[in-house]
């Protein structure tokens, strides 16, 4: 769960004024709002790259900003917009590395740890994929990797910069579909930076409009108010 | 790929090190018996003259051979998982240009480093570690690899410009000697010395094999890997200082070896396809070894007809071989 209160968001000058806000576990929250207006400096504020000008940012009851690289990889993972895939590297590897944290001296994981790792394969339909390397699979397969990455990380909050934006239209919709599943399944609370407006009301998440320097939590979109968070 | 896969390779890769340490140790101007050859190492007698030139000669020049080829090797590999770029290798941290650069001081300028009477090993190392010193204090201000990497491009374009007027102000003797360093050599290592380089190679090893799965996590680049809980600026330091250890005792003894550790890295990964670093790192070791070997039995073979120096000759195989890397990868 993430709880923000009285935040001012921003690198050296202010960018989002938060008054009171609290994301919930088993939901997908969407960061919309026009470009330079602040998406991924909340994002990156999050992640605790960017410190607050003032407020709080709790994750799980945590300050996000004092709180240790190695803890805070316990409590929020990121998937970033685009993965190009690594050369020689595994898709079942890759996906392993998200438990980094765990993994013994010499890179092996425990035997509860891997099977995670095998039930995510399965979990996101990669089983056919875990022995390709991360270079040589489309660009959505790469994406649900990336995604199944930042899952085998264990984390309560799940952040995703763009997650739809280089992906052609079917998978798109695989994605958010996949992200809601996993929202509700998993009990995670899920925010996604988008622009793909339409994908995400037809998914039905929960709107966080950046505007004028506000943040405005919109249960329910309507059409006719797109131009409204976009002049 | 899997362990029992893993350790098949390790063995066959050192039988093939053995293989070619043995013709490595064959060869040369004169002939050696394979019954010298078995007493000098078992039997060693200090007062039978075949035993001392076997041990000082081919034994010393063998295990040299396989010291600075698995040492080069790696910290190439190391550098190169580090900066995400198969072009990296120890002479991109400035290790050759501040040993070059050190050893050019002491040789050329008259300048006694430290008041002390260094010599050529010892001032090859300070220089290596002084650069190395200078790169890691760089590398907690330059939070971007390419910065870095370019900082030591650099590095080593200045020290090559004060070696360049030491050498045009130097006297002709003081400049042979200059030049036949740097033309790098795997004889000048003598079988006491080997326990000092042996020892210090190991602890650059170990350092290695403690950082194999900070080096996995590495692949990813440096943003997601500190999004994983890695500590990047720990990380960097420890992996700089295991290529320090390598590269900078490696040049203190045999001079600047090019390409080595910047090809046989590459090399690895194209014949392993992996990016299991404990893997990479043996059979980086092996591989090292087995180029330098077979690069040092080829120039002991030709050396009646045809001098060469080891850092032209790794360079005449190595270079092309990167170049073709480069096509392949860019195109």
């Amino acid at each position: 769960m993430i709880e923000i209160s009285h935040a001012i968001v921003g690198h050296q000058r202010p960018l989002i004024e938060i008054e009171d806000l609290v994301l919930e576990k088993g939901k997908v929250y969407a960061i919309i709002g026009r470009n330079g207006g602040g998406k991924s400096t909340l994002l990156n504020s999050l992640l605790g790259h960017v410190p607050l000008i003032s407020g709080n940012m709790k994750i799980d009851g945590m300050d996000v900003h004092s709180l240790r690289r190695s803890i805070l990889a316990k409590h929020v993972a990121f998937v970033a917009s685009k993965f190009d895939g690594i050369e020689y590297l595994k898709v079942r590897e890759y996906i392993s590395l998200g438990k980094f944290g765990s993994s013994s001296i010499w890179g092996q994981l425990p035997k509860e740890e891997a099977e995670h790792v095998e039930q995510l394969l399965e979990e996101l339909s990669l089983l056919p994929l875990a022995g390709k390397f991360t270079d040589r699979i489309s660009d959505g397969e790469r994406q649900l990797a990336a995604v199944a990455r930042a899952l085998a990380q264990d984390t309560p909050v799940l952040l995703l910069d763009e997650p739809t934006a280089f992906l052609d239209y079917k998978n798109k919709k695989r994605m958010m579909e996949k992200l809601v599943e996993i929202a509700e399944q998993k009990n995670k609370c899920i925010v996604l930076s988008t622009h793909d407006l339409e994908l995400a009301m037809d998914s039905s998440l929960i709107f966080l409009a950046i505007h004028r320097g506000r943040l405005e939590v919109i249960e329910r979109l309507e059409k006719e108010r797109f131009s409204y968070y976009f002049e | 790929m899997s362990v029992t896969k893993q350790i098949g390779w390790l063995i066959m890769g050192l039988l093939a090190l053995f293989g070619a340490a043995c013709l490595h140790v064959l060869s040369g101007e004169t002939a050696v018996s394979l019954g010298v050859m078995k007493d000098a190492i078992f039997q060693y007698d200090p007062s039978v003259m075949d035993h001392v030139l076997f041990r000082e000669f081919r034994l010393s020049r063998t295990l040299t051979a396989i010291l600075a080829g698995s040492s080069l090797a790696l910290s190439g590999m190391l550098m190169q998982t580090l900066f995400n770029n198969p072009l990296a290798g120890p002479y991109i941290l400035g290790i050759n240009s501040g040993a070059s650069l050190f050893v050019g001081l002491l040789l050329m300028s008259g300048i006694s480093i430290g008041g002390a009477q260094l010599g050529i090993v010892g001032a090859a190392l300070v220089g290596a570690f002084v650069s190395c010193i200078f790169m890691i204090g760089l590398s907690g201000y330059l939070r971007n690899q390419i910065s870095l990497l370019l900082a030591g491009m650099m590095f080593g374009s200045f020290t090559s410009a004060i070696v360049s007027i030491l050498q045009q102000l130097s006297g002709a003797e003081a400049l042979k000697a200059f030049t036949m360093w740097s033309m790098g050599t795997l004889q000048q290592v003598s079988f006491e010395e080997l326990y000092i380089f042996a020892g210090t190679v190991s602890v650059g090893i170990l350092l290695a094999f403690s950082m194999g799965k900070y080096l996995n996590v590495l692949v990813l680049g440096e943003k997601p890997a500190r999004l994983l809980g890695v500590n990047i600026v720990r990380t960097r330091i420890i992996i700089l200082i295991a290529v320090a250890i390598l590269a900078g005792v490696t040049t203190a003894y045999c001079g600047p070896i090019a390409f080595v550790g910047m090809a046989v890295p590459n090399l690895t990964r194209l014949v392993f396809k992996t990016q299991q670093h404990h893997l990479l790192i043996g059979m980086n070791l092996i591989i090292g070894a087995l180029f330098v070997l077979i690069c040092d039995a080829l120039i002991l073979h030709w050396a009646p007809v045809l001098p060469i120096p080891l850092n032209a000759f790794t360079s005449l195989i190595g270079a092309p071989f990167v170049l073709l890397i480069l096509m392949r990868r860019v195109r």
